[in-house]
């Protein structure tokens, strides 16, 4: 067989160039992030054409399909996978970025695999925004109704822009087929095309890890016992790092099963409150302590911002040192970066409105219960941006409440309606357990516990 | 083999020539076809549709009715101004779109992700929205309410 194709393809001196380079000792598990990436792509690809073959792209059917394939182990197991591997591919991604950084990877001669690997990231956070909607159910449709409408922002052509991603002037089923053919095939596509040349120059040029050896090599020096070779060595190390996120997406997709949401309800008739998917809470959160005079700036300005600093990054960084000691402030500026962003995450998560218990906490405890309905139904207004702020304890406690007198407290008397308008204003209000509980706090001195 | 040469540059120059014209005309035909297909559709070009009768509308009190439109019900908030004038909003907040919502205590429009708020003709009282609701064609004809496209 080897012999064969040698014949017609040079196959032997092809394969040694891909897997007979020598890799420094020890070898980090770091560096094999990009592949447990593409394992990941690939379990997308074959979930995603199982998912294809009972999934119909429509307004009226598309989430009874779902619901339907849920109703089978295997086909809602399936589906978790994806959903899963979303959420996995996303992270991975994002640390195989924040790798390469730190080792200055996308410095010469490896400008152009840094920038394919910025068209790969773009990739596939589309692909998790045009799939988000496809399950047709409340959460996917008004984050997409929502993420697009950022693109309003966008001058002069933004009001045309979200016309065009949505295939008319809101959300309807001619929006969900354009998405659909994004997510299976233009986006996938465009990502296969980009990964193509990613991975060649990646097999062409070597990790950058192994430079110095090469260096070495090339010096007559003798490597062999500061190294180890590639095949089969390193190559079943990245095996084993496969299997581990292998085993962690399947565990996941055991322990945690994708649910389905109520079916998109475009009148909202339950007052659902949208929200995004986790990888945009950050910019989500960001929307909430940036005044509204500066919103373009945060929904079209910063990521406008950071893809041109992400694709001229190779250009923009000319300090030609590898060395994390030599690069202070490259590497103080991308931890300060990430470590925004996470906070930013962190709050996100915080006041997404979740399940709240609705019965009554005989003892509530600020921090566990009392917080957590602020927080779900009260500071999108009675945030940073209000008068009233609800979401600290200072806040909360610096007028309105009464230790001990719940029912002389305007918060209370807000809340059950007593002063009216009642809050929260437009909403559903809280249920008597949760005004309840709020009572007994404050009942119980309105301590921060 | 002089005048061979000189004849021959020429027609190579010819040859690139041509496969790049070849090439783009083909590549922009395909481009302009992907174009006008994905055009979305003229705004404002809805049909008008029935949403109630004249009775169904309390004077001074928004309701919410649905107007069928591509395969999905939109949320169109509908207030009899009296003497036969009419006022139709799109629930979209203009901030990012959710789906504001009227409450009748305070005769304001809330939204619930980042606390617009509008009155009842839809101009905004506070939060970031930039612009009024948005508003669509309304017309009594006879007893029968009618709701149309955006106007813009
Ligand atoms: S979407 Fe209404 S205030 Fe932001």
């Amino acid at each position: 067989m080897k012999k064969w194709l040698d014949e017609r393809l040079q196959f032997s001196t092809l394969i040694a160039s891909m897997f007979e380079h020598p890799v420094p000792k020890p070898s980090s598990f770091m560096d094999y992030l990009g592949f447990a990436t593409f394992f990941i792509f690939l379990s997308q690809a074959i979930t995603g054409i199982l998912l294809a073959t009972a999934y119909i792209p429509s307004a009226t059917d598309a989430w009874e399909s779902i619901k339907n394939l849920e109703a089978t182990p295997v086909g809602h197991f399936v589906r978790s996978i994806h959903s899963w591997g979303a959420n996995f591919m996303i992270v991975l991604v994002l640390f195989h970025l924040l790798r390469v950084f730190y080792e200055a990877a996308y410095k010469k001669p490896r400008e152009l695999t840094w920038l394919l690997g910025v068209i790969l990231l773009i990739g596939t956070i589309g692909l998790s925004f045009t799939g988000y909607l496809l399950p047709w159910d409340q959460q996917g449709y008004w984050a997409s109704t929502v993420g697009t409408a950022m693109a309003a922002y966008v001058p002069l052509i933004g009001e045309f822009v979200v016309r065009v991603m949505r295939n008319g002037s809101e959300v309807t089923g001619a929006t969900l087929t354009r998405f659909y053919s994004v997510h299976m095939l233009l986006l996938t596509v465009l990502i296969l095309i980009a990964f193509a040349p990613h991975f060649f120059f990646v097999l062409r040029q070597g990790m950058s890890a192994t430079d110095e050896l090469t260096a070495a090599k090339r010096r007559g020096e003798n490597i062999e016992t500061r190294s180890m070779p590639f095949w089969p060595n390193v190559a079943w190390r990245m095996m084993l790092t496969l299997l581990l996120v292998g085993i962690a997406l399947w565990v996941a997709a055991t322990l945690a099963p994708k649910g389905l949401g109520d079916p998109a309800d475009p009148l909202n008739k339950n007052q659902y409150i949208p929200q995004p998917a986790w990888y945009f809470f950050g910019v989500y959160q960001l929307l909430k302590y940036f005044p509204p005079k500066l919103d373009p700036l945060a929904m079209v300005g910063l990521p406008a911002i950071a893809i041109i600093v992400l694709v001229g990054l190779p250009w923009f960084d000319r300090n030609p040192s590898r060395f994390p000691r030599q690069r202070p402030i490259a590497l103080a500026v991308a931890t300060l970066l990430v470590a925004g962003m996470a906070y930013l995450t962190y709050q996100g998560f915080r006041s997404v409105p979740k399940a709240l218990v609705t019965t009554t906490v005989t003892q509530p405890s600020y921090k566990r219960d009392i917080d957590p309905i602020f927080q779900n139904k009260c500071v999108m207004c009675h945030g940073n941006s209000g008068n009233y702020h609800l979401d600290t304890y200072a806040g909360v406690t610096m007028k309105n409440v009464i230790p001990g007198n719940p029912n002389d407290s305007v918060l209370v008397k807000k809340i059950t309606g007593v002063m009216q308008p009642q809050m929260p204003l437009g909403q559903k209000p809280l249920s008597s357990g949760q005004i309840q509980t709020i009572k007994n706090w404050i009942q119980d001195g309105a301590k921060n516990n | 083999m002089q005048t061979k040469n000189t004849t021959k540059v020429p027609r190579r120059r010819f040859f690139k020539w041509g496969v790049g014209v070849i090439s783009g005309a083909m590549g922009l035909g395909y481009l302009g076809l992907a174009g006008s297909y994905l055009w979305p559709p003229p705004e404002n070009t809805e049909p008008l549709e029935k949403v109630g009768s004249v009775k169904d509308f309390p004077q001074g009190i928004p309701t919410m009715v649905s107007y069928q439109g591509v395969g999905v019900k939109e949320g169109v908030y509908v207030t009899n101004l009296g003497n036969g004038n009419w006022l139709a909003l799109d629930f979209h907040c203009t901030h990012l779109n959710c789906p504001v919502a009227w409450s009748q205590s305070s005769k304001k429009y809330f939204c619930p992700c980042h606390g617009g708020i509008y009155d009842i003709n839809g101009n905004v009282l506070g939060g970031p929205p930039p612009h009024p609701l948005p508003r669509r064609v309304i017309q009594q004809q006879g007893d029968n309410v009618m709701v149309g496209g955006r106007l813009t």
